[in-house]
């Protein structure tokens, strides 16, 4: 009798959020043509997924989203667009325009769905040895660089979603940096979703060799969409001895996704990576990000900004994990939300043993401008050293009604005043990596939210 | 000063917002142009509460009576359109805005009094903040600071003088301005006022304050006594003297019988 029931739940646990669309063929069928190694991976990454349940809001970093209601994978099909072509004008406006509002970039990479459409890298860096490809390409010009750190950085095995990545990404983008190149201006990628009810499955592997230097920013656009579409990305970052990296994603799809992005950096000796994450669009943003400082005197600033709204939910998830002496972490994630939107910071900082001389900082500040707006803040320290600076921290406010007499005592109207309020708020973070660009676009979301706020 | 009063205050009735707390309790005051006036009064008298009402505090009500400005109801403004018609308050308490700058504020605020459809030429604008700086011999790098973030208490009351050297005022009443400060930072700020009150001579002052020592640095025409919520006495200068050698309790109790 128990044998049977344990039988049973097995079975269930086995089959969670295997479907119609996600499933071994469909791994099957993504690695034809594929090395052999990489098809290995897949198959594996696939069984991890099989294996592992779907996370519950009974796991601590799972609490506040419910997936159950949040994330329908049975609905979901595989994305079926066919590549666009490698022009400008074939592409949607909205991506257009995206484009036009950047400024100069060392390099672009655009992709329309799952296909990476176009590639260019300034031609005195490709000289230099710097690779900008889809990862597919880069497969087959360097495959012994994609092979050494693809899915080590994030594994199938780190959870459910890690390892639907690993078995099923079908687009990804390869950036390498030669020893001791400096990129003067960022990597740009630009992002196109337009397919309702698909799950898209990216991953992103940025490698910066001793002593180099290179930003790149992310980011994807999409319409509202009426069927729910789920969008996956496992980013991996390594930075070697003394490296410099600047990694920036901002997001901005339409109502209706699921955006799910499991980030890994390793800075090893004297590196420094900085990361920030800005969520504006999709229903639920989910971000699982661990900044591992590997070598003595690795650093890393950790930036997040988000401005919910409607029904919007966020959810960022980070660690910070120093594992030699001499390292420091800074993280400020601050948030605005209006509206019935919530946001979810459950952060930890990890001082490993013999991680001495560690200066690591969380801050976590939220500023609630309607009274539907929540946000549950879960700072969390775990040290086992004792020569350490450690501090976290973590605010939900209001906006202050003091400060909005003040400005308006001034002349300024009541929705200028909440303008000013909320961007010096979140300029806050992104006065810490102002990026040409970024900042503007962000400031452009922000505005037109706050216009429609009530 | 023979025209109509700047500002006519009359029989004005004032509580805490959603509170049965009454604070004003039939204030009667007209400030002609270009005068100076000062309210003084104990902790609680009110006067600050009337500084408040005559901006349009959220937190205050007006239960009875009436605020004209220039003619015009007060009352019926939004606290920007107050603004925009020509008040100005010096808050006892400036407030901290992080992350945005004095220049930024004070861009918005110079272009928030601008007709409709005019733009601001932040060239112009940007000459006339250095004008004005020099004027209250300040660092132009003050403007780079984020408003009243951490700044000392003396740094905010001079910043609520540089805002309103900016904005040019037809009322400025400045509530308790020479609170929490020494009085070298008393001086610098009342060198401010008098210069702006010098610059335009139209412009009507209404200074609140507990202590006489502010009047010894900007001369007033009138003082007013208050106390619980009423004008109690008026005067010229020399009721602010009288105070100072009785002390407020004559005049609490003249306001108790009355």
């Amino acid at each position: 009798m128990s044998d049977t029931m344990t039988t049973t739940m097995t079975e269930t646990i086995a089959t969670e959020g295997v479907t119609d669309a996600l499933n071994a063929a469909a791994v099957e069928r993504v690695s034809l043509g594929e090395p052999e190694w990489l098809r290995e991976r897949r198959a594996e990454a696939w069984a991890v997924y099989e294996r592992t349940p779907m996370p519950t809001t009974k796991l601590e970093e799972w609490r506040y989203t419910d997936l159950r209601t949040k994330l329908d994978l049975d609905g979901l099909r595989l994305s079926e667009s066919e590549t666009a072509p490698d022009d400008p004008a074939a592409w949607p406006a909205r991506l257009r325009e995206t484009m036009e509002a950047d400024h100069e970039a060392s390099g672009h990479i655009v992709c329309i769905d799952s296909h990476v459409v176009h590639t260019d890298i300034d031609a005195s860096l490709a000289e230099q040895g710097v690779i900008l490809d889809s990862l597919h390409d880069a497969l087959e010009s360097h495959p012994e660089l994609v092979q050494e750190h693809l899915g080590a950085v994030v594994p199938a095995e780190d959870g459910k979603f890690e390892a639907l990545n690993a078995a099923l990404w079908n687009d990804g983008i390869f950036l390498y940096v030669p020893a001791n190149v400096k990129l003067d201006l960022p990597i740009r990628v630009t992002r196109w979703l337009s397919e309702p009810g698909t799950a898209y499955f990216s991953r992103v592997l940025i490698v910066a060799d001793r002593h180099s230097q290179v930003s790149y920013v992310d980011e994807v656009v999409s319409d509202d969409f009426a069927d729910p579409s789920f969008k996956s990305s496992a980013v991996e970052v390594v930075a070697r001895d003394g490296a410099v990296v600047q990694y920036v994603t901002l997001q901005r799809v339409g109502r209706g996704t699921f955006v799910q992005s499991a980030q890994r950096t390793l800075a090893e000796r004297d590196a420094r990576i900085d990361t920030l994450n800005v969520g504006l669009g999709a229903s639920v943003h989910r971000v699982d990000l661990n900044a591992r400082l590997l070598g003595p005197g690795a650093n890393s600033e950790m930036l997040g900004l988000y401005f919910g709204d409607g029904s919007q939910h966020f959810d960022f998830n980070t660690s910070q994990d120093h594992i030699e002496p001499n390292t420091g972490s800074d993280l400020l994630y601050k948030g605005a939300l209006d509206g019935k939107s919530r946001a979810v910071f459950r952060g930890v900082i990890r001082v490993h043993p013999g991680a001495q001389r560690t200066d690591a900082y969380q801050t976590n500040r939220n500023l609630l401008l309607s009274p539907g707006a929540r946000a549950d803040s879960l700072p969390n320290l775990e040290i086992e050293a004792d020569d350490v600076k450690c501090s976290h921290g973590a605010t939900v406010g209001e906006l202050d009604s003091e400060a909005k007499f003040y400005l308006m005592s001034r002349g300024l109207s009541r929705t200028q005043a909440e303008r000013l309020v909320v961007l010096g708020f979140l300029g806050e973070v992104l006065s810490r990596l102002p990026l040409g660009g970024v900042v503007e676009k962000v400031v452009g979301v922000i505005e037109e939210k706050l216009s429609q706020h009530g | 000063m023979s025209d109509a009063p700047v500002l006519r205050v009359e029989g004005l009735e004032a509580r805490v917002a959603e509170e049965d707390l009454p604070i004003l309790r039939g204030v009667d005051l007209a400030i002609g142009k270009g005068e100076i006036h000062a309210i003084m009064g104990p902790n609680g008298s009110g006067k600050s509460t009337l500084a408040k009402v005559i901006a349009g505090h959220p937190g205050y009500e007006a239960t009875s009576g009436s605020v004209a400005f220039k003619g015009e109801n007060l009352l019926e403004l939004e606290p920007d359109e107050r603004s925009q018609a020509g008040v100005f308050l010096a808050f006892q308490y400036p407030v901290e805005i992080p992350g945005v700058s004095i220049a930024n504020f004070l861009r918005t605020a110079v272009q928030a009094h601008l007709p409709e459809g005019e733009e601001l030429d932040i060239f112009d604008f940007t000459d006339m903040l250095t004008e004005r700086m020099e004027m209250l011999e300040m660092d132009p790098a003050f403007a780079e600071r984020h408003v009243n973030d951490g700044f000392s208490g003396g740094e905010k009351k001079r910043n609520e003088i540089l805002q309103m050297a900016v904005l040019k005022p037809k009322l400025a009443v400045m509530d308790e301005t020479d609170s929490g400060l020494d009085i070298d930072a008393l001086k610098i700020v009342a060198s401010g006022v008098n210069k702006l009150a010098e610059e335009d001579p139209e412009m009507s002052v209404l200074l609140i304050t507990h202590y006489q020592r502010l009047l010894d640095y900007i001369k007033p025409d009138f003082v007013h006594v208050m106390v619980d919520g009423r004008i109690v006495r008026s005067g010229g200068p020399e009721v602010a003297l009288e105070l100072e050698a009785e002390g407020y309790k004559t005049f609490e109790e003249a306001g108790a019988a009355s």
